[in-house]
Order: structure tokens, then C-alpha cells, then sequence
């Protein structure tokens, strides 16, 4: 069996299971967050419960509307606190403790290796990361789990992502998602398949890495996206669980529907052009293209590493004055380690604005939306039109080392050919 | 046997088209959600009502309908709320098809590639105990690709909700 099926199997007491089968599986977490989480709960309860199935395991997450821009939100965040509350829920990141769930789920320790986490938000693959199987459902899943604990999944057909090769300098893992997504396109060769990332370009890659990789599976079509745990898995687990779990691996008989192999050696920077995931291009196409808007942030691309690697190249050089730039950390702890680091004040210098933890312009709705005729320049996941604000807006996606190369030079630049 | 008319949609319907984005923090509601359903889509459905008041019973598609990664349910609660009985296409995306099994909305997928022969008006017929999707204007006839015996009884029992609180309530485990 692949890792997932053998997640899957443990998780409904099987022994075996095949793909196609229908099973209900235990869920180990089940996240939901401020805009739907007011709705899961009045769901659960309409279920004939009063009590979750583990209070310590349905976390909640203020994300979407945080801090309130608006009235509108306002109250729906005070509903929401008022719902959890009501709950007695142990796990409540609202503002102050805040980040986006995804990375709050993964950073706090909620996600184990070998077990399944559900979340109300497509991003939740990001938990195979840790070699979770981590799946986005609706409100009324969650609802379900709250009562119940459990999920129902059809198993899934895996697909392998052989990945070898060096990783050069300035090419993260967000340019090997694009990579990918402009690879297989949208058109139905990953829908409801589980992608598993392995080789030695995947084993030399870190957590946030593999975060980034596995959280746009999503967007890939695909139902889950999974790093098998290793030493990287257990050293960034050590002081944030107590629970128990093994290495499990895929068997060296299991069967793939697909097996890809990719060498990253000479993978170059990759942007996916506005409007469409899987129109990408390699960035010497787009060189001195010029942008007025830089954003890096989201649960794909806004943590301790990519804040980082910014620092290193924005360091002691000014954004140009005709790019606005904007960071936003996806957690609190994020935000802390940063500045700790001494990030943040190389990138306040460097010209840069830095938001308080939360999705931010990435749905749309606040801190730094996009107006008409603004050219974006983003490291987070999604470039629909629209989907920074306004439709008269084009956004290009990419890894935070371009944006940040970019965003000095006022136009799109190769990070491995800047002046660090 | 549910008979009706049909839309045929363009390849790559996604779901924050099917439900615009100021839509997507609003309150799940079939009633609400239809009267905006569609209206990222074409410009003739960006009106209250569009889409519902043209009464397509049917939506055919082709590949990933209902795509882009929206896991919200107000695009299956509009969709249903704007009359909408069955919808077939060659794929659906996951997170739409986990959805539409849930409210108990057919979602049908067929290899037929019937999307190629069907146009928006023509008066279909489904089948939904044999798997057959009959297009009568055109005199055509599609096999479904059969679905599990689970998804079959969660719309029996209209959706998973009503699913599960009758496990509940009965005290039987679900498994």
C-alpha cells in the first residue's frame, strides 16, 4: 500500500484498503475558521449533539477576518468567539494568538504523521507535509466530525512525484509546484488522486518547504499531497507534540497510478500568469515586465524561511519607489521568530509593510486588495481574476525570492541574477 | 425519471465563478445563493435571479466543473436552489463532487463526452436507477459511470446531515 491507503486503512481499522472503496475513517483534528465556523457549529448542533468529540481536537482559527475591516466582520467575529466559547473549545487561535489555520494547524502540533485532519478550507493539504493526510472539506463534514470524529473518503488513487536533483540557490519549492501545475495543467490528470513527493530533492527540502508543496496540491485537483515523515518531520515535531507516531512509509510494491520524475537541478524561477494556475512560464520570460503591487504572505508562502530569504535579498537595498510592498507573516509565532531574527527590521528598512497574521489580500477582502489596473506580483497560491479584489487587476503568482528580487529592481527579475 | 431542460456549460466552470466572490461570507441559504448562482460565469447570469428564472433542470459540463478549489457549500445550496436536478460533465473537482454527495445533488459523471452533442435548451431525461441520461431533442442516449451504494442512500435520506442524525438518533454506529 501507497502511505496514504495505509493512513487511510489504520484510520477505518482495516487492514487493507483498496483505491475506489468507500470508507469512514477517525479524523485526528478537525479545523475550522472565523467565516464558517459560526456554521459548523449551529450544523453540529443540529445533529442532535451539544458536545464535540474531543474538545482538545476540533480547532478554531481567526483568519479570514482578521482584524476586522469592517462592521460586517466585526460582528461575525463576535458571533463566532461566542459559538466557541459556548463549545468550551481548548484550541482557540483568535487575534492576538492568531495565523492562518493551515500553518497554525502544522506550527501547534495539531497534525500528526500517519493520521487525518479535515479542514474547512481548501488549503488544508498543506498537513501532508508532515506525512498527515491533511483534506479540505465543507462545513457539513466538519459538522459531522465534530459529532462524530469521524469522515467518509473514497480512497484514492497515488500518483508519485520522484523529485531529484540539487536545489540551486534562489529556487524553493514554490517554483516546483508551478513547475508542476504548468506540467499537468487543470484538465483532469490529478482530480481526487493522492500526490506523494519523494526522492532526495524532497528529503534535503524543509518543513516550509513542504508545506508550500503540499498545500497547492490543492489546486492541483488533486485530494491530497503527502511527504512521507523523516528526520526533517521529527525534528520539527520534537517540541510541538507529546503525541505519539511512527515513520510510516509507502511499500516498495505499492501501486501508482502515475510516476513522475522530475530533476530540479536546472528548474528555474516560475510565475503562473494572471488568470490562469497552470499558464506558467519560466521567469526569463517575463524579465523587466513591469508591477506596482508585491505581496508575499499566505498559507503557501509566509513563513519563517520565506521572510528569510527576502531579508537576504532586500537587505541594505530599497523597494522601488514605484512598487508598494507588503508582508504579512502567516502566524503570530511566525511574526515573533522574524523579528527576532532581525527580518523584519531589514525589510521595514528595505520599504516594506508588515500586516498583523492573517490571509489577508490573498481572499480578497482586506489589507492590501488590489484596484483597477494594479499589476500584483504574489507569492501566495491563487491569480483568478478577482481574486485580490478588482477584476481589472492582473496577478502574477511566484516564490517570494522573485517578488522580493522584483520588488527592488520595480520590475520582474531573476533572483539568481540579482546582486545579493 | 426527472426530465427537463438543459445548459451547457464551457469547459472549466469554477466554483468562485458559480458563487462571485462578495457571495462567499454569506450565510448558506438556497433561496439567497440562487439568486446569485452563476454570475461570475457569463455576463447574462450577473443579474439577481439570471440563471434561476431560465429553469434549467440540467447542467452538462465537460472537464473539472466546479473547479479552482472553493470548498464553500454555497455553490451546491445555489445551484440546488435555482432548480437545478442533476448535473453531468466528464469530471467534477472534488471538493464541489464531496459537496454535492453531501446535499444530495447528483453529480454525474459520464465518458460519453456528451457535453460535444448537447445544446443549451434540448430537453433531456435521467435515469438515475439505470445510469442513463437520455438527450430526446437530439434523440441521444449517455451511460453514467456508476456511483457508490453510499452516495445513493445519503440522498435517499437528503443529504448527509439528515444521514447522520438518524445514526444518531437511533444510536447505530457509522461505519
Amino acid at each position: 500500500m501507497t502511505i496514504t491507503e495505509k493512513i487511510m486503512a489504520r484510520s477505518s481499522g482495516r487492514n487493507k484498503v483498496m483505491p475506489g472503496e468507500l470508507v469512514w475513517t477517525d479524523i485526528h483534528t478537525v479545523m475550522t475558521m472565523d467565516y464558517l465556523g459560526k456554521t459548523c457549529f449551529d450544523k453540529f448542533r443540529s445533529l442532535g449533539k451539544t458536545e464535540v468529540f474531543d474538545k482538545d481536537r476540533v480547532i478554531c482559527v481567526s483568519d479570514h477576518l482578521v482584524p476586522p475591516p469592517n462592521q460586517k466582520f466585526a460582528n461575525m467575529l463576535n458571533e463566532w468567539r461566542e459559538v466557541v466559547k459556548q463549545h468550551d473549545i481548548t484550541n482557540f487561535y483568535d487575534l492576538g494568538r492568531q495565523g492562518i489555520a493551515h500553518q497554525i494547524m502544522v506550527e501547534q502540533g495539531h497534525v500528526l504523521p500517519g493520521t487525518i485532519s479535515i479542514g474547512t478550507d481548501s488549503h488544508a493539504n498543506t498537513y501532508g507535509a508532515v506525512g498527515a493526510m491533511g483534506n479540505a472539506i465543507g462545513v457539513t463534514d466538519a459538522a459531522v466530525a465534530m459529532a462524530t470524529g469521524k469522515a467518509w473518503f473514497r480512497i484514492p488513487k497515488s500518483v508519485k512525484f520522484n523529485i531529484t536533483g540539487k536545489w540551486q540557490p534562489w529556487v524553493m519549492a514554490k517554483d516546483l509546484s508551478l513547475h508542476i501545475m504548468g506540467m499537468m495543467h487543470w484538465n483532469g490528470h490529478l482530480l481526487y488522486k493522492a500526490l506523494e513527493f519523494t526522492g532526495p530533492a524532497i528529503e534535503s527540502l524543509s518543513m516550509a518547504g513542504r508545506m508550500t508543496l503540499c498545500n497547492m496540491t490543492v489546486d492541483l485537483g488533486a485530494k491530497n499531497g503527502i511527504v512521507a515523515p523523516d528526520k526533517v518531520t521529527e525534528r520539527y515535531l520534537r517540541n510541538r507534540t507529546n503525541d505519539t507516531w511512527d515513520f510510516l512509509t509507502s511499500d516498495d510494491d505499492a501501486e501508482y497510478d502515475m510516476v513522475y520524475d522530475i530533476d530540479i537541478s536546472d528548474l528555474a524561477p516560475t510565475l503562473a500568469m494572471p488568470g490562469k494556475l497552470d499558464d506558467t512560464v519560466t521567469v526569463d520570460k517575463l524579465l523587466g515586465k513591469k508591477f506596482n503591487k508585491a505581496f508575499v504572505g499566505t498559507c503557501t508562502n509566509g513563513r519563517l524561511e520565506d521572510i528569510a530569504t527576502m531579508a537576504e535579498i532586500m537587505k541594505d537595498k530599497q523597494v522601488h519607489r514605484d512598487v508598494n510592498m507588503i508582508l504579512v507573516p502567516a502566524s503570530q509565532t511566525v511574526y515573533l521568530e522574524a523579528l527576532q531574527a532581525g527580518h523584519l527590521e531589514t525589510l521595514i528598512k528595505a520599504g516594506v509593510a508588515i500586516d498583523t497574521p492573517s490571509c489577508a489580500a490573498c481572499a480578497g477582502i482586506h489589507t492590501g486588495v488590489a484596484g483597477d489596473g494594479d499589476i500584483v506580483l504574489s507569492a501566495g497560491n491563487r491569480n483568478m481574476t478577482g481574486r485580490m479584489g478588482s477584476k481589472k487587476a492582473e496577478i502574477y503568482l511566484t516564490s517570494p525570492s522573485v517578488v522580493a528580487a522584483s520588488a527592488i529592481r520595480g520590475e520582474i527579475t531573476d533572483p539568481r541574477t540579482f546582486d545579493v | 425519471m426527472i426530465k427537463g431542460t438543459c445548459w451547457v456549460a464551457d469547459d472549466y466552470v469554477m466554483a468562485y465563478d458559480i458563487i462571485i466572490q462578495e457571495y462567499w461570507t454569506s450565510a448558506i441559504d438556497s433561496t439567497e445563493n440562487s439568486k446569485w448562482v452563476m454570475a461570475g460565469v457569463k455576463e447574462e447570469f450577473n443579474k439577481e435571479n439570471a440563471f434561476k428564472d431560465r429553469g434549467y433542470t440540467f447542467i452538462v459540463a465537460n472537464h473539472n466543473f466546479a473547479g479552482g478549489g472553493k470548498s464553500i457549500e454555497h455553490v451546491i445550496a445555489g445551484l440546488m436552489g435555482a432548480g437545478t436536478q442533476a448535473v453531468f460533465a466528464t469530471s467534477f473537482a472534488r471538493l464541489q463532487f464531496r459537496n454535492a454527495i453531501n446535499y444530495g445533488l447528483p453529480f454525474v459523471t459520464s465518458d460519453d463526452e456528451m457535453h460535444l452533442g448537447c445544446e443549451t435548451g434540448d430537453e433531456l431525461e435521467y435515469d438515475a436507477d439505470k445510469g442513463i441520461i437520455k438527450n430526446i431533442t437530439k434523440g441521444t442516449q449517455f451511460t453514467s459511470v456508476p456511483a457508490a451504494p453510499f452516495v445513493g442512500e445519503v440522498r435517499e435520506a437528503g443529504g448527509l446531515m439528515n444521514y447522520v442524525r438518524d445514526k444518531i438518533a437511533k444510536g447505530e454506529p457509522i461505519e
